[in-house]
């Protein structure tokens, strides 16, 4: 099908559609940074997306949807639609040959994803010293790990830290405590200053802005403040929740988000919520905080786990055996933190007993770890967090009520009962009220489903699992 | 007439010397590490009696004194509003930080991490067992962590045959084992005990005996 119309009508129909059928927050991380990026070329809609992973995501979640939305417009008929990584040409390109719509082709760009001025433009020639950005020199993109838990942010964080100002604006990463969220944005900095040594960058935790604004309410010293904060170029704010109750720093932070926003001036924040689940933050900043790009960070897998440890025993020329590092990824699961103390552990021991480390000493090295982490969760235990999760009653979790609300949560709790615990399914069914078995197996499935599916029920799921692990 | 006596008993030495290292010789040798710079944050738990504050205080002689330092027990006193990035911080009885001193803390560790400091903490739990909030007990857990293992009976019996000594008298290993199974097991209340025996001993000027020990067990 040969589209007529133009790609104004075309893509801005679509867009109004999906917003429309997507909840907020995957509208605004996954179709909102499209907006300015889909073109009428030779009769076929060609969508530019930033990257690989927005691609496969695009087409395995998303392409249905925008293909029933723009036949809408093209009298019924799903128009040809093509997904290519990169920048839309500026001229028409080559002829294309005609494609059934459910193969795209793949165009890999090497170049920068979006045309943006030159970063060295857009900042002061005022000289900065990168001491005063509070910085890690060590958090780079080069030490972070990347897995399947944390590609997306990581392929959004480069994205900015190439183009700060312009591709997303904020970048807001959230996730647990522990999963890498001050590295992964500490790297854009890094990164910035690196191809910018002019850059003037700040990283502070959220708690020390509060400090800084009430030290500038004792001091009388709101002007210098100001100056300071609003004549930066890249602002990293760590840890947002802890505006929650701060109204005065909430409302500093929003003139200064406005001013550093219009100046095109990077925003960079994290976060263990996505905004509108931080309650107690102001709605005119959650909103805010919602105009770029919202990415998740997820605990890391086995295999991740071993890439960590086996990249950090490198930089602290320490020779980690492959099986050891794989029992240790094992049996640590919690979070990343706790696997780096563990493999501080195993170091100091190495250290101690002047040996190299082979499984059985690492046993032996982590034996008090291991023993403390090796408590069974409780069917309980898992009622009670997930209920308090979802802030429904425990007793809800053996009613009959089968209400939305209440019923999901009771599926993810015998879910999370299935995979942290060792109850066949009709022992789960009985602790939930006395269900049959075959209601367990069906719960399980249905998150299953989810988990693929819906990118906020797998994170939540994600979530609770850490919780109840931790 | 009952003897009065000066009291005037020799401080409670807290050094490494005076602990009984049972089997906690890593620890003992990660501490000294500590002390040196060379480990920075460490976190020690064990059950209550074990010895976490000995070893922190004997920790907090050890540091160079030109280091600004910061001991403090968080169930008696507070957190300082403010310290220096490359001071070290030592924290005892971390489970009893409320709401905001868990705050304080984290900001402190965060403050200790980017200017070079160090921080030694204990408590009664595994970092992650804590009830404190996730960002702070998963920076807890994020050094060296040690749990100081409780002495076996015969360490015990070692540590107060040497306590005694240090009191000025001297303690028949049978007493020793007496006390072990008739008092509560703990070091810092077998330690109260003797003193308690001590006094008893000197003011009624009579030797340590089983009758002597029976006797200030019942007043005790």
């Amino acid at each position: 099908m040969q589209i007529k119309v133009s790609t104004e009508d075309l893509w801005s129909h679509c867009l109004n559609e999906l917003q429309q059928s997507l909840a907020a927050s995957q509208f605004n991380i996954w179709i909102k940074p499209l907006a300015n990026s889909a073109q009428v070329v030779d009769g076929s809609l060609v969508i530019a997306v930033p990257n690989q992973i927005f691609l496969q995501f695009i087409r395995d979640r998303y392409l249905g949807m925008i293909e029933m939305a723009a036949a809408k417009v093209c009298n019924g008929v799903p128009p040809h639609i093509e997904l290519k990584v990169g920048v839309l040409a500026a001229s028409a390109p080559a002829e294309r040959s005609a494609k059934p719509a459910t193969q795209e082709t793949v165009q890999e760009a090497p170049a920068p994803v979006q045309a943006a001025p030159k970063p060295a433009k857009r900042f002061d020639a005022a000289g900065s010293n990168h001491e005063l950005s509070r910085l890690n020199p060590g958090h780079t993109f080069d030490t972070l790990v990347t897995g399947k838990a944390n590609q997306v942010a990581r392929a959004a964080a480069m994205q900015v830290a190439e183009n700060p100002g312009v591709s997303y604006n904020p970048l807001f990463v959230y996730g647990g405590v522990g999963l890498g969220k001050t590295h992964l944005t500490q790297a854009i900095g890094n990164f910035v200053h690196q191809h910018n040594p002019q850059a003037k960058i700040r990283y502070i935790h959220a708690e020390k802005y509060v400090q800084d604004v009430v030290k500038a309410y004792q001091h009388k010293s709101f002007d210098d403040f100001k100056k300071y904060y609003h004549s930066l170029d890249v602002l990293l704010v760590d840890d947002i929740q802890f505006f929650v109750g701060k109204d005065r720093t909430q409302e500093e932070f929003f003139y200064l988000f406005n001013a550093l926003l219009e100046s095109g001036k990077q925003i960079i924040l994290t976060s263990d919520k996505i905004p509108r689940e931080i309650e107690g933050l102001q709605e005119r900043l959650t909103s805010r905080f919602s105009w770029g790009l919202i990415v998740p960070i997820e605990p890391p897998e086995t295999e991740m786990r071993v890439a960590i440890l086996l990249k950090k025993a490198e930089a602290e020329h320490f020779k980690l055996d492959a099986n050891v590092a794989f029992f240790m990824a094992k049996n640590i699961r919690s979070n990343v933190r706790e696997l780096e103390g563990a493999l501080k552990r195993v170091m100091a021991y190495s250290r101690f007993t002047n040996q190299s480390i082979t499984v059985d000493s690492a046993k032996e090295a982590l034996r008090d770890i291991l023993a403390s982490g090796n408590r069974q969760v409780s069917v309980e235990n898992i009622q009670k967090t997930v209920a308090d999760f979802y802030k429904i009653k425990v007793a809800d979790m053996h009613s009959k009520k089968r209400t939305r609300d209440i019923a999901r949560p009771r599926q993810m709790a015998m879910a999370l009962t299935k995979e942290l615990t060792q109850m066949s399914l009709p022992a789960i069914g009985d602790a939930f009220g006395g269900r049959d078995h075959t209601t367990v197996l069906h719960a399980c499935r249905t998150i299953q489903d989810f988990r693929q599916s819906d990118q906020e029920m797998a994170h939540q799921y994600s979530v609770l699992l850490q919780m109840l692990r931790s | 007439m009952k003897q009065l006596i000066l009291d005037f008993l020799p401080p409670a030495p807290r050094t490494f010397d005076d602990f009984v290292r049972g089997d906690n010789a890593e620890l003992l040798f990660q501490l000294g590490e500590w002390a040196q710079g060379e480990v920075r944050a460490l976190y020690i738990w064990g059950e209550s009696g074990a010895g976490k504050s000995h070893l922190l205080s004997a920790s907090e002689a050890r540091l160079e004194a030109a280091l600004p330092s910061y001991y403090i027990n968080a169930r008696q006193s507070m957190l300082p509003q403010q310290i220096e990035g490359n001071a070290a911080l030592l924290v005892d009885n971390v489970e009893y930080l409320d709401a905001e001193q868990q705050i304080t803390l984290f900001d402190h560790y965060n403050t200790l991490r980017e200017g070079g400091g160090r921080i030694l903490a204990s408590g009664n739990l595994p970092p992650m067992l804590l009830a404190l909030r996730d960002d702070l007990r998963t920076r807890l857990g994020w050094g060296l962590v040690y749990q100081l293992k409780s002495l076996s009976d015969d360490d015990k019996i070692a540590a107060l045959l040497r306590r005694a000594r240090h009191l000025g008298f001297e303690l028949h290993r049978e007493l020793a084992e007496y006390l072990l199974h008739h008092a509560s097991r703990d070091l810092p209340n077998l330690y109260q005990l003797l003193e308690e025996i001590n006094t008893a001993s000197l003011s009624r000027q009579r030797a340590v005996t089983l009758g002597l020990i029976r006797e200030t067990l019942k007043s005790s």
